[in-house]
């Protein structure tokens, strides 16, 4: 019997599979396919204060076994929101992450404290990518100090575990991610997409009226891969790895680069039950390798 | 609703870029209403990665039919599928044209707008009187001629935009005719966002309900990734996937 479970520190969970913000609704979308319940937690779709109507389409783009996507995180806003993982909850007893939003720090904040000790909500992960209105539309993710700003302030305003989402269109990311361990942060996850670009050679124009998208599937893993493995090279705290991973193999070699936990994502479009698909194979693989548990592996990379 | 990997049993090439396909599915041949559409994998492998959206042309259970035009990649694929290939099928999805008895329906196809019009003739002939109008560029994208034949239909108006089949013209140039003479009650239509504008233009006028069913560059297909938004006049973007495919023309900011 291999052991699948993680150990995050402040929380345990069953096993490291996480699906990911934005490819898992509020995560009752789901439950014609499976059980919540067999999941290590899951993300709930990205939330700001108030409701957002996203962006004007095209919101999506096929490339080379990617996704290009500029969606505008469309939301109901928080308050709705609380009444969905009310409803949610009643389904499941996985830990439920909420992915915390903000066009200013106030924002994320006010958003933060909001689901702050909601017994349903077992961790925040901020959304540290998006566009800040007083930064000219700089996210916090790209700068080391705006990072370690809004991290601080919020570990000091609210209780629940804060995880803290990386962007990898950065020069320096552990910078980044040191940053946000200094501040405070309970774990950090990583990688958010890409920055991409489709262009429409007919009209010279851009594909999406956003001009630039983020990448992410297949076509990401190698180089989220890579961060994460430099990342949890650099910092004390726990990494939850993501980009790209479709297979339990996938899960392992972000583990074996150093991730705790992993993200599920695109395949999450594709395949909606990908996440229970590769729990089995993260166990079939450990059961072929002899791996009795995932702690073993975990950052064991030989360079 | 369901992800199901299905075996396919014919994959026939009626003209040209237009093809039929049958796949056994019993839960979704089961289940499916006229409207739902399913969303096929095409690849084996994660090159596309996305699955595509077809509409149901009829279900025959254990049997579900897609028609379907290759138009990109996706599709193109789709039509290299042989009998006893195994594909992953995510289906029924999306809403369903209103329960209506005892109207006078008139549906509209153009091109391959067919499909879903097809699946609505064949369960509201029994209680309701059909009418169809039925349009295309050329005689080379009006198909399925033969499989309107046992049909019970008041009229059937063909149209082509260069007169190579039934009367030179388009789907909306006897429409206000028809709908006036025919004591049409309610619409259900198919085809490309200009047939649709045309149409509404009509219908609006005459206060005809309208339901449309629409296509969308589609992600997921059932409402997780918020791709295939339409923008309606009252609640914002709608997604065509999940509010979707049908909507009250009224509601659509055209």
């Amino acid at each position: 019997m291999v052991d699948l479970s993680v150990d995050l520190g402040f929380i345990c969970l069953k096993n490291p599979v996480i699906p990911a913000s934005g490819t898992f609704g509020y995560g009752e979308e789901f439950l014609p396919f499976f059980n919540l319940d067999l999941l290590g937690a899951f993300i709930l779709k990205g939330i700001y204060k108030n409701k957002r109507m996203g962006n004007p389409p095209p919101r999506i783009q096929e490339t080379p076994a990617g996704l290009l996507n500029s969606i505008g995180l469309p939301g109901p806003g928080m308050k709705e929101l609380k009444k969905i993982i009310q409803r949610v909850y009643q389904s499941t007893s996985t830990p439920i992450i909420i992915n915390v939003c903000g066009e200013t720090d106030q924002e994320y904040l006010d958003v933060a404290e909001y689901f702050d000790g909601m017994e349903e909500v077992a961790i925040l992960e901020l959304n540290i990518s998006c566009p800040n209105v007083k930064s000219g539309g700089r996210c916090p993710a790209q700068d080391d100090k705006h990072t370690y700003r809004l991290v601080k302030q919020i570990k000091q305003s609210v209780s629940t575990p804060i995880m803290v989402k990386l962007s990898p269109n950065v020069t320096d990311i552990s910078a980044i991610a040191i940053s946000a361990e200094e501040a405070g942060a309970d774990c950090i996850s990583l990688t958010n997409t890409f920055l991409g670009m489709a262009l429409d050679l007919e009209s010279r124009k851009p594909v999406f009226p956003n001009i630039v998208a983020g990448l992410s599937g297949p076509a990401i893993k190698p180089l989220a891969l890579r961060l994460v493995w430099e990342v949890a090279n650099n910092v004390h705290i726990p990494v939850i790895g993501m980009g790209g991973i479709t297979t339990g193999q996938d899960v392992l070699e972000f583990i074996l680069a150093g991730a705790t936990a992993v993200q599920i994502g695109t395949i999450n479009l594709v395949e909606p039950a990908a996440s229970i698909r590769i729990i089995k194979e993260i166990k079939e693989t450990m059961e072929q390798l002899e791996i009795a548990n995932l702690k073993e592996l975990t950052g064991k990379l030989q360079t | 609703m369901r992800d199901d990997i299905c075996n396919i049993v014919e994959n026939i090439q009626i003209q040209g870029e237009y093809y039929l396909l049958k796949i056994h599915s019993e839960y979704i041949s089961a289940r499916a209403i006229p409207g739902n559409f399913i969303m096929i994998s095409v690849s084996s492998t994660m090159e596309p990665l996305l699955k595509r959206p077809f509409g149901i042309f009829e279900t025959d259970p254990p049997y579900i039919w897609i028609y379907y035009q290759v138009v990109g990649k996706g599709s193109r694929l789709v039509s290299e599928f042989k009998p006893g290939d195994k594909i992953s099928v995510l289906g029924p999805l999306g809403n369903s044209f209103p329960p209506v008895t005892n109207q006078s329906i008139l549906m509209i196809a153009g091109g391959r707008g067919i499909a879903p019009i097809h699946f609505a003739i064949k369960k509201y002939q029994k209680e309701n009187k059909i009418s169809l109008i039925y349009g295309a560029r050329s005689k080379h994208n009006l198909n399925l001629l033969d499989l309107l034949k046992p049909l019970t239909l008041q009229v059937l108006l063909l149209y082509s935009d260069d007169g190579s089949i039934g009367k030179r013209g388009n789907v909306t140039t006897d429409l206000r005719k028809t709908i006036q003479k025919s004591g049409i009650s309610i619409t259900f239509s198919c085809g490309p966002d200009n047939m649709f504008k045309s149409i509404y233009q009509v219908t609006r006028e005459l206060k005809t309900r309208d339901y449309a069913s629409l296509e969308a560059l589609m992600g997921c297909g059932f409402g997780i990734c918020y791709s295939c938004v339409i923008q309606t006049r009252k609640s914002g973007y709608q997604k065509v996937c999940t509010d979707g495919p049908i909507f009250d023309m009224d509601e659509i900011a055209w």
